[in-house]
C-alpha cells in the first residue's frame, strides 16, 4: 500500500466522469435498491446507494463531495422508509467523508483494497445507523449483526463487479 | 480567519451537514410517550412529508415502468405460451366454485343467525364491504424498514390506517398516502402491531416483526398448550383488521429473552410477505354483506335449491321403482298394529316421510342374569322391599337368578 502525500495523490488520480454519470448512477442505485427487494425478499443483502457513495468518494477523493453524496443518498433512503429522516443520512454522510479521506492517502486502484474498504465501510455504516437510532434517538431496535455482515459481504461482491464497469465511464485525458 | 475556513473546509462542511440532520431528527422525534421514551411522531410534519413525497415521486415512475414491463412479459408468457393443462385447471376450478357455492349457502344460515344474535346483544360485527386491488411496485430498500409501495393512492380512495390483505392473509396497513401511490407498513416490521388470537387455545396477543423480519406474537404468558401448527387469526381489537382474517400458523415457541414468565410465539405468515404482487386494500367495513356478496349468496341459494330439487326427484324415482319391484314382505301377513302415538294413515297411501313402524326388538335372554338384568331389577327391588330394611342389599331371588332357557339362534353370548 503506497503512502503518498495527500495533495500529490489527489492531483494525480482524481477520477472524472461525464456529468450525466453523477446523476444517473446514483438515481439508478436508488431505484434498484427500492425495487429489487420485491423480487428478492429478505435476501436483499446489499445497499447499492452505499456502494455508489463509496465508489465516487474513493474515486473523486474529495471529502466535501463524498459528504454531500452520502448525505443525499442517505436522506433519500430515509425518505422512502417509514423511519425518521436523517438516520441513514448521518451514517452515509460520515462514510462518504471517511471514504474520500482514505482515498486521498492510500492507493485505491487495487481491487483488494477496494473490496476490503467496501466491507469495512459497510459495517461502519451499519454501526452508525444503530448508534444514531438507539443512542441518539433512544428508540428500541432489534438488531441482527449477522444480517449486517451479510449486507457487507453483498456490497463487496457488488463492488467487485460494479467498480470496473464504472471505471470505464471515466473521462480520460 | 480565511485560512481557517480554507484549511478546515472539509471538516466544517461535514459538521454542518451532520448538525443539520441532527436538528432535523430532533424536530421529528420531539414527542415523549407514556413510558418515558422518545418516539417518532406517527404523523409526518409538512417538511418531512414533502421530502417523502419528492423521493416517492422520483422513484415511483421508474418502479412503475419496471413493474409494468415485468407484468407485460409475464402476461405474454402466461397468456400465449404457458397454456398447458389450462383446460383441465379450468374444469377443476369450476368444480371448486360449485362446491364452495354450496358450502357458502349452507354456512349462510349460521351467518344470519350470528348476525341476529349480535344485533340482539348490541354487538356489531364488521364485514369487509369494499376493497381496492393494488399492485406492490416498490419497497423502502432497507431491511430495517419493512414498508412497500402500492400503485393506488388518495385519488383511488386510499386513506391511512386502512388494512391491506391478500386472499391468503393479512399483509399490513396503509401508513402514508400520496396522490397516486401509498406506503404500506408490513405486519413483519418491528414497529407494526396487530391484535391476534390463537384459534385452539383462544389466547390473545400482539403480532409484530423481529429484526429478521419474522412474525412473532409477544406478551404471552408461558403456556404449554400452544403447539406448532395452531392457526392464528386477527382478533379485531386493533381497529385496523376485521376479526377472523388468517394471519398464519404457529411455527415455534421461544422464551422471551427479557422476561422469564413470557414467551414469544413465532408465526409463519399465511401471506407471502416477501414476494407480494397484488394486494387488496380494505376501504370500507360495514355490518352487512356487500352487494357482490349478496349476489353470490343468491346464486348459491339458487344452486342449492336446484340441487335439493334434484335430490328430491331422485328419491321419488327410487320410491316408484321400489313400488314396482317385487317386495320382500308377505302380502298375506296381517297388517301391523299402529302404535298409540302414530297418526293413522290412509290405506294404500305411502308416506315416505314417515318410516314404517317396526315392532320393538325382543330382549335376548342373558346367560348370567343379576339384579341389573332387564326384568330382574323389579323382582329384586320387590324382594328388598319385602324382606330387608330400606337401603340394604338383598340377594337376588332364586327364581330370577336362574339362567334363562337358551332357545333360539340369537342367544346372548
Amino acid at each position: 500500500m503506497a503512502l503518498l502525500g495527500a495533495d500529490a495523490r489527489r492531483d494525480m488520480e482524481i477520477h472524472r466522469y461525464p456529468l450525466i454519470v453523477y446523476g444517473l448512477v446514483p438515481l439508478l442505485a436508488l431505484v434498484l435498491q427500492a425495487w429489487l427487494p420485491r423480487p428478492l425478499g429478505r435476501y436483499a443483502w446489499f445497499d447499492l446507494p452505499l456502494v455508489v457513495t463509496i465508489y465516487f468518494a474513493l474515486g473523486r477523493r474529495s471529502p466535501i463531495q463524498g459528504t454531500l453524496m452520502g448525505a443525499a443518498m442517505g436522506i433519500f433512503e430515509d425518505a422512502l422508509s417509514h423511519r425518521a429522516i436523517g438516520v441513514n443520512g448521518i451514517a452515509k454522510t460520515a462514510v462518504g467523508f471517511l471514504a474520500a479521506s482514505v482515498g486521498i492517502r492510500i492507493d485505491v486502484e487495487n481491487f483488494t483494497i477496494r473490496l476490503v474498504l467496501t466491507f469495512l465501510l459497510s459495517l461502519l455504516s451499519s454501526a452508525l445507523y444503530l448508534l444514531v437510532y438507539s443512542v441518539l434517538l433512544g428508540f428500541n431496535l432489534e438488531w441482527s449483526w449477522l444480517v449486517q455482515v451479510y449486507i457487507a459481504i453483498g456490497n463487496s461482491v457488488i463492488a467487485l463487479i460494479l467498480f470496473p464497469l464504472l471505471d470505464r465511464l471515466q473521462v480520460r485525458d | 480567519m480565511e485560512s481557517f475556513f480554507v484549511r478546515y473546509r472539509n471538516l466544517l462542511v461535514l459538521l454542518a451537514i451532520l448538525l443539520a440532520q441532527i436538528v432535523g431528527l430532533a424536530v421529528q422525534v420531539r414527542r415523549i410517550n407514556s413510558t418515558g421514551r422518545s418516539s417518532l411522531d406517527p404523523h409526518d410534519g409538512p417538511g418531512v412529508r414533502l421530502i417523502r413525497l419528492w423521493a416517492e415521486a422520483i422513484v415511483s415512475p421508474f418502479e412503475r415502468g419496471i413493474h409494468g414491463s415485468k407484468l407485460g412479459i409475464q402476461d405474454i408468457w402466461n397468456d400465449y405460451f404457458d397454456l398447458r393443462n389450462v383446460r383441465r385447471q379450468n374444469q377443476d376450478l369450476q368444480q371448486t366454485i360449485d362446491r364452495l357455492r354450496l358450502e357458502q349457502a349452507s354456512l349462510l344460515e349460521d351467518a344470519r343467525q350470528g348476525q341476529r344474535l349480535q344485533s340482539l346483544l348490541g354487538f356489531q360485527e364488521k364485514y369487509i364491504y369494499s376493497t381496492v386491488a393494488a399492485q406492490a411496485i416498490g419497497s423502502s430498500g432497507n431491511l430495517q424498514s419493512h414498508v412497500f409501495y402500492i400503485d393506488k393512492g388518495s385519488l383511488e380512495g386510499i386513506k391511512p390506517d386502512m388494512a391491506v390483505i391478500t386472499p391468503d392473509g393479512i399483509v399490513g396497513k396503509v401508513r402514508d398516502v400520496f396522490p397516486h401511490s401509498a406506503q404500506v407498513l408490513a405486519v413483519n416490521d418491528q414497529s407494526s402491531g396487530a391484535g391476534v388470537i390463537l384459534t385452539t387455545t383462544r389466547i390473545r396477543g400482539i403480532l409484530r416483526g423481529n429484526a429478521d423480519g419474522q412474525l412473532m406474537i409477544v406478551g404471552i404468558l408461558a403456556d404449554e398448550r400452544i403447539k406448532p401448527g395452531e392457526t392464528v387469526l386477527t382478533a379485531g381489537g386493533d381497529l385496523i383488521f376485521p376479526r377472523g382474517l388468517p394471519v398464519g400458523v404457529v411455527e415455534k415457541v421461544v422464551r422471551d429473552p427479557e422476561r422469564d414468565a413470557f414467551i414469544d410465539v413465532m408465526v409463519k405468515p399465511a401471506a407471502h410477505l416477501d414476494q407480494l404482487d397484488e394486494v387488496l386494500v380494505i376501504t370500507s367495513l360495514q355490518p352487512r354483506f356487500s352487494d357482490q356478496e349478496q349476489k353470490d349468496i343468491e346464486t348459491s341459494e339458487e344452486e342449492k335449491g336446484s340441487e335439493a330439487q334434484a335430490i328430491k326427484d331422485q328419491l321419488k324415482a327410487s320410491q316408484i321403482n321400489a313400488e314396482r319391484l317385487p317386495g320382500l314382505t308377505d302380502p298375506n301377513a296381517p297388517p301391523a298394529v299402529p302404535t298409540a302415538g302414530a297418526a293413522p294413515s290412509q290405506p294404500g297411501q305411502a308416506n315416505p316421510a314417515e318410516p314404517t313402524q317396526q315392532p320393538p326388538p325382543k330382549l335376548l335372554p342373558t346367560l348370567h342374569p343379576d339384579r341389573f338384568s332387564p326384568g330382574a331389577a323389579s323382582t329384586a327391588n320387590n324382594g328388598a322391599d319385602a324382606n330387608s330394611p330400606v337401603g340394604t342389599t338383598s340377594k337376588p331371588d332364586s327364581q330370577t337368578a336362574q339362567p334363562a332357557p337358551q332357545n333360539g339362534p340369537g342367544r346372548n353370548l
